[in-house]
């Protein structure tokens, strides 16, 4: 880990100059040539889910993609024609257009060397293409409603108990409104504090040099006189240099290259520096929001996010027809994404909390509130007898033969023993590790064995029960 | 709650096992919900469906042209499978209740949503 710096504003002492030059950012050329625009974009993905998210992209997008050893990153070619679809994809957080990516870059010995490194590497870079990229972005973003409002109505609209309107999807796309609605209650599920060394240069130091306040809009100021900021995510052992430092060199070169002013907080640029050991990836951000709080407006204390609510379902593989139950469905997170991306199957959702049945109710509209278990959740002594009670349950109500089941769990030890008791009816297929928040935990694919179940009540030879489809 | 989620619902008292299905539907508030007919959806669905009980239910209903079963070759038949889209999928039970056939407990139906909790006494160990 490397270690915590105080915030600097060194970028911002830099002489602002008023210079009325600036780069321009997009020609004003024929319409063909950016029509022929190919680019590498890349998308952060819930970390273990990035070949569920590279299957989607080739799904929806035919383009194969590259998955980094950076964790949670998927790297893919479009062309800018794509650009709508891409912001569609329902397992990214965030995407990025690349400006460069180095494979094997070289760190100079000694940190004053490293960092003049940067500083001259940021007028080398090929900015033009992934620039245009940013401004027909933005354009896009524009056309976006600011803050949708929700009502029971719209999200009724949306998901029509559990089987969705196509033609509604398909407009969607198409306007590029897409099904994100902003949320406005913090996610309590996303622990902050993450592993990684992630340094914008932000701060009380810095509240001086706004000139805007937080009521401003992102209106269009002069579209030469852009502002920006930059981003650094460090991770490796070897570097002798910390995040804050390279964010604030490479900024600063950045801002003498295009004369674009530094703003922390009401930026229109967020350019990204991304080093993972030896590679280097240089991106310009393409979403502000990540992606993930899409779909909910009422929060839990414990909302799973919905581009990992996401990734589980598609490890199932539904198919049309299936029927979908999560019997925890807290907030609603799968069932809404379930409902959207699988229309063509019935999904049911409950939980034994009446208070997120509401919170659920008011995101989806169909629901059943149910409890198999006699166990509540949240702590690891209960799990002992939940996970067993609920593996059980999941046997009986699931198919022998073509049954699946998807569980996240981060008590992964009394998972796998009670799982153990189990194989008669369940057989692990494939484990996704995640980390979440910072929490290591693992999402099982388990599938239903052929072996009919067999109720206790029935263990006296009568016929077996009827229920199992 | 739609019948289609109704076929699927069972009670789980302890001890009633499979004779807990069906449960017995009870309205005092019901609505129409107009849906998008999907016949590969529905025709799919027809084989899952649990046939006496849905009869059962739509009976209570009193929901009138209720094919008895699945007739020959319904998976063309637009008719028969409109019909089977709007019971299964456009009527909504909004207020009332489910009763366990083996057990008489009843659990309540508000706003749509069932209520299938049980205290720690009622479930099966």
């Amino acid at each position: 880990m490397s270690d915590v710096e105080e915030t600097t504003n060194q970028l911002l002492d830099v002489n602002l100059h008023e210079n009325q030059r600036a780069i321009q950012v997009t020609e004003s050329g024929p319409r063909s040539e950016s029509e022929h625009l190919h680019v590498t974009v890349g998308a952060t993905v819930p970390t273990g889910f990035e070949q569920t998210a590279a299957d989607e992209v080739r799904e929806k997008l035919g383009s194969s993609c590259r998955i980094s050893k950076d964790r949670g990153k998927i790297y893919f070619d479009i062309s800018v024609e794509s650009l709508a679809q891409v912001h569609c994809l329902r397992s990214v957080d965030n995407l990025f257009v690349v400006v460069q990516e180095f494979k094997d870059y070289q760190f100079k010995e000694t940190k004053e060397e490293v960092l003049k490194d940067f500083e001259e590497l940021a007028g080398k870079l090929p900015w033009s293409d992934p620039l245009k990229i940013w401004k027909i972005n933005t354009s896009f973003k524009k056309k976006k409603t600011k803050r949708k409002k929700v009502t029971q109505n719209s999200s009724k609209e949306k998901t029509d108990n559990g089987r969705g309107d196509k033609t509604d999807e398909r407009d969607v796309k198409k306007e590029f409104t897409s099904n994100v609605l902003d949320s406005q209650i913090l996610d309590y599920y996303e622990n902050p504090a993450i592993k990684e060394e992630i340094s914008t240069l932000v701060g009380d130091d810095l509240a001086s040099c706004k000139e805007e306040t937080d009521e401003s809009s992102r209106e269009e100021t002069d579209p030469e006189l852009l502002k920006f900021r930059v981003t650094c995510n460090r991770a490796g052992e070897k570097h002798c240099f910390s995040s804050n430092e390279a964010a604030r060199d490479f900024g600063g070169a950045v801002q003498d290259y295009f004369k674009w002013k530094a703003d922390m907080t009401n930026f229109d640029v967020e350019v990204l520096l991304n080093i993972h050991d030896n590679e280097i990836v240089v991106g310009i951000a393409l979403t502000e929001e990540s992606l993930h709080r899409r779909n909910i407006t009422h929060f839990g204390p414990t909302t799973l996010r919905s581009t990992l609510a996401y990734g589980m379902l598609r490890l199932c593989a539904p198919q049309p027809t299936d029927i979908i139950v999560d019997p925890m469905c807290g907030t609603g997170a799968i069932p809404i994404e379930g409902a959207t991306e699988w229309s063509n199957c019935y999904h049911i959702a409950g939980d034994n909390n009446p208070l997120a049945v509401n919170r659920a109710a008011n995101n989806i509209s169909s629901l059943l509130t149910k409890s198999q278990v006699k166990e509540g959740m949240g702590s690891k002594k209960r799990n002992w007898n939940l996970y067993p009670a609920c593996l059980r349950e999941m046997s009986r109500v699931c198919r022998p033969g073509t049954g699946r089941a998807v569980l996240l769990t981060q008590d992964k030890k009394c998972f796998i023993k009670a799982l153990s008791r189990m194989g008669h009816v369940w057989r692990k297929v494939h484990t996704v590790w995640v980390n979440i928040g910072g929490l290591h935990a693992a999402v099982y694919l388990l599938k239903r064995t052929p072996q009919p179940f067999v109720h206790p009540s029935e263990q006296d030879g009568e016929r077996s029960p009827c229920t199992q489809r | 709650m739609k019948l289609l989620t109704h076929n699927l619902l069972s009670s789980h008292v302890r001890g009633v096992g499979p004779r807990g299905f069906p449960l017995r539907l009870q309205a005092t508030e019901v609505r129409i919900n107009p849906v998008e007919f999907n016949p590969d959806f529905v025709a799919r669905m027809i084989p899952k469906v649990e046939w006496a009980a849905l009869l059962e239910a739509a009976d209570t209903l009193h929901l009138i042209e209720v094919p008895k079963e699945p007739i020959e070759g319904y998976e063309h038949d637009e008719e028969f499978l409109r019909k089977m889209h709007h019971i299964l999928l456009e009527v909504e039970v909004l207020e009332g209740t489910l009763q366990c056939p083996e057990s008489g407990r009843l659990f309540p139906i508000s706003r749509g949503i069932p209520n299938m909790l049980l205290s720690d006494e009622e479930t099966e160990t």
